[in-house]
């Protein structure tokens, strides 16, 4: 369970890269993900969250605690904990 | 057992197959070409998944303006697919065109042959009559637009033939007699009709010969009226 360090924090966060087809629009995002926080649970969540907005996954970056937010501001913009 | 055998009208008949062989092994490739064309053109999702796939692999491409920019990339991608796909049907347009044009030129190719041909034997047989014109007011008869004046005797005896042949009829020498001088058939003398045969031919052929063969210039005296390198002495 001690794996990856944040597992046992309280917030967990993900950033993720999604899209959409016809066009082809792309996504970087930061979400907040509940429960055990490992790369596998953000990717089941994340698949929900955003596949009910018509956004498909691609993949999930990395996993993080309230330390990594700041850094992903920026990059995230509108889409820093939308979904 | 019978003897392997190749006449004239089998050679047609395996050329006629040759031909349609031929023309249909064209439209065969044309079509192998339109489909592999067809298929080896890249689709117009070729494009974003590659954009797609730069996207997943560049974990630093996650700015706003550089994931605008991956945009950009993927619908300029996706204009050009559209401008291909434009692209192909004009191609496969002008496959079609190139295809009926070829078997056209084919076709044309194997009428033209088959015209020298019977051009060849035409000229082998002489005179072939295509049209004979009677012209009962003139006396005169048209062959192939030669016209040749007859006497009334002569006239008439064509006439009758001529009636016959429409009427897919053939007549005895009585017979001919027996219609041109309106006494019954029974009546008259086979000889009679024979003579009449003999007349229409020996004027209508010395004037056949003259117009086709020995001419005829005035005031300078007579001439052969063919090419001179077709003539041959043994």
């Amino acid at each position: 369970m001690g794996l990856g360090g944040p597992a046992h924090a309280a917030e967990c966060y993900a950033d993720y890269k999604a899209k959409q087809d016809n066009p082809l629009r792309l996504q970087y995002g930061v979400a907040q993900i509940s429960g055990q926080c490992s790369k596998a649970a953000a990717q089941r969540q994340l698949q929900q969250r955003l596949g009910a907005q018509g956004w498909t996954l691609l993949n999930v970056v990395s996993v993080f605690g309230p330390e990594g937010l700041a850094q992903r501001r920026d990059s995230a913009g509108s889409n820093f904990l939308r979904f | 057992m019978p003897d392997p055998t190749s006449s004239a009208s089998d050679m047609r008949r395996s050329g006629g197959r040759l031909i349609a062989t031929g023309i249909f092994a064209v439209a065969a490739l044309l079509v192998i070409g339109a489909v592999v064309m067809f298929w080896a053109l890249p689709d117009a999702n070729a494009f974003n998944a590659r954009v797609e796939r730069i996207f997943i692999e560049n974990d630093t491409l996650t700015s706003a303006s550089e994931i605008k920019l991956l945009e950009i990339l993927a619908q300029s991608g996706t204009a050009f697919s559209d401008t291909l796909t434009n692209y192909r049907v004009l191609i496969g347009v002008l496959l079609i065109f190139a295809a009926a044009m070829l078997v056209a030129a084919v076709v044309f190719l194997m009428l033209l042959i088959t015209f020298n041909r019977r051009m060849a034997q035409i000229e082998r047989t002489g005179i072939q009559v295509s049209s004979l014109l009677i012209s009962r007011e003139e006396n005169k008869v048209y062959l192939n637009n030669m016209g040749f004046s007859l006497t009334a005797a002569a006239m008439e005896t064509l006439a009758v033939l001529a009636e016959a042949r429409m009427d897919d009829e053939i007549m005895t020498g009585s017979e001919i007699e027996g219609v041109i001088s309106g006494r019954s058939a029974a009546d008259c003398d086979e000889a009679a009709g024979a003579t009449r045969i003999k007349r229409l031919r020996d004027t209508l052929g010395n004037q056949m010969v003259s117009e086709l063969l020995v001419k005829n210039i005035a005031r300078r005296g007579y001439m052969l009226a063919i090419d001179k390198d077709v003539i041959k002495v043994l």
